[in-house]
């Protein structure tokens, strides 16, 4: 049974991420009291397999936690509404969708230019597992090995993901660009 | 060419993925292809501002009620006040003591403590009457009074609206009992002010019977649910609060 000890030793080496599993957390499921939840839920069960936690990266070990909490709380969401499942297309190196450089110019612009309000619209309309692999990369700075043992996925999946994700926003900013300037025509 | 193979580098190569050598080569094609350098700098860009988002500020309470829910996982007090430290022994043998020690000190000190809160239910339900403060949200929508907690406590309370039941929602209030912040629901019955007070739990049981106390003419009825405590505080008769508490209770949320 956890005492006291283990509790300050838990409390000295997690609580110092708290931040990033908000974050984390807030990313994926994207309701502020939900994501408080889930890290609350998930510093519990976390707590109470201490035990089983190898002295290693403490980081990535508590965000392994987090989001396999916040994913049971979208899976349970999606027996209840009708979220669109994400069909993990395999990850065979052909599948990047990366357009050609001059398709991509506005999307430099819109880049570049693009608040992170607009921004996180767009990846609101991203695959969960996409979201996630961005927030882990870009956010934390997690390595392609440090993402896969995250979310538990190989790490050419990582590869895809973050190639797919970041095509995909590239498309959604480019055509929220043209929506914008049609109706400012 | 050799470019289509090496463009698949351009996502590797910004987040630093690539080996020596491949690094080398891309380098090497990247400063004779202008396809290439256009979209590594898209990329580049996209990156950018993904990494500007950065991080929003977590809620305050979110740090107090792990440490708290740690706390109750240990079986420590949340003071600094620590049983296992006081009796000198360790291990699962000082997790009993300290069990057998806090059952035997809830005796001794939860009597007076019940009677103590008591009093301060009913002093705060007279004085929002009194003070003309019955609410500081005026509003039957359950969707407006429970946002409006949102930040002044660390926990949600649960809003019913119960008018078809003919107990009318009228609004919220914040309260404060036993030196911490409380929800204060305020339902009505007839003529009749009911007031239910939420507040986290700090007895170990998650759930629990209602029990009803009656004093100075007033009927409360006490619950526990998912770690909150829950009192009805009214001038109405017993019977009918037993019958408003079932309805708030067996509703879950």
């Amino acid at each position: 049974m956890a005492n006291r000890k283990d509790r300050q030793r838990f409390e000295r080496m997690m609580l110092g991420h708290l931040d990033a599993a908000y974050n984390l957390a807030l990313w994926l499921v994207r309701n502020p009291s939900e994501a408080e939840d889930i890290v609350q839920t998930a510093y519990m069960r976390a707590f109470e397999h201490f035990h089983t936690f190898n002295g290693g990266n403490a980081a990535g070990w508590i965000m392994t936690i987090v989001r396999n909490t916040a994913y049971n709380w979208l899976n349970k969401q999606k027996r209840n509404s009708n979220l669109i499942s994400f069909d993990e297309v395999l990850h065979s190196s052909g599948q990047h969708t990366h357009s050609t450089a001059n398709e991509m110019n506005p999307a430099n612009i819109v880049a570049s230019h693009a608040s992170s309000v607009h921004l996180m619209e767009q990846m609101e309309r991203l695959p969960v597992e996409f979201r996630e692999a961005l927030f882990l990369r870009e956010i934390e700075g997690y390595s392609y090995k440090e993402i896969a043992e995250i979310t538990q996925v190989p790490k050419g999946t990582v590869m895809s993901r973050l190639s797919r994700a970041r095509g995909q926003l590239q498309n959604l900013l480019v055509e929220q660009q043209k929506r914008k300037q049609n109706r400012g025509v | 060419m050799a470019c289509k193979e090496l463009q698949q580098n351009i996502e590797a190569y910004l987040d630093a993925e690539l080996t020596l050598s491949d690094r080398r080569d891309f380098e090497e094609h990247l400063g004779e292809c202008q396809d290439c350098q256009a979209m590594l700098e898209n990329v580049r860009a996209l990156n950018k501002s993904i990494q500007k988002i950065g991080y929003v500020s977590r809620p305050a309470s979110l740090r107090r009620n792990i440490k708290h829910g740690l706390r109750d996982i240990t079986g420590e007090e949340s003071s600094s006040f620590n049983l296992n430290q006081l009796l000198g022994v360790g291990g699962a043998s000082a997790a009993f003591a300290s069990l057998t020690v806090w059952f035997v000190m809830s005796f001794m000190v939860g009597l007076p403590m019940q009677v103590q809160l008591t009093d301060e239910l009913i002093s705060a339900h007279v004085r929002s009457m009194m003070a003309d403060h019955v609410t500081d949200i005026a509003s039957s929508d359950r969707h407006t009074v429970k946002p409006w907690f949102n930040g002044k406590l660390d926990f949600s309370p649960m809003v019913l609206d119960l008018k078809d039941k003919g107990f009318p929602l009228v609004g919220g209030r914040l309260d404060y009992l036993q030196k911490q912040p409380v929800a204060a629901l305020v339902y009505q019955r007839r003529a009749h002010v009911i007031n239910l007070f939420i507040r986290r739990s700090d007895q170990t049981a998650q759930t629990s019977a209602a029990s009803l106390t009656q004093q100075q003419g007033y009927q409360l009825l006490s619950w526990q649910q998912q770690g909150l405590q829950y009192t009805l505080v009214s001038d109405l008769n017993a019977k009918e609060l037993q019958e408003f508490s079932q309805l708030l209770h067996g509703t879950g949320h």
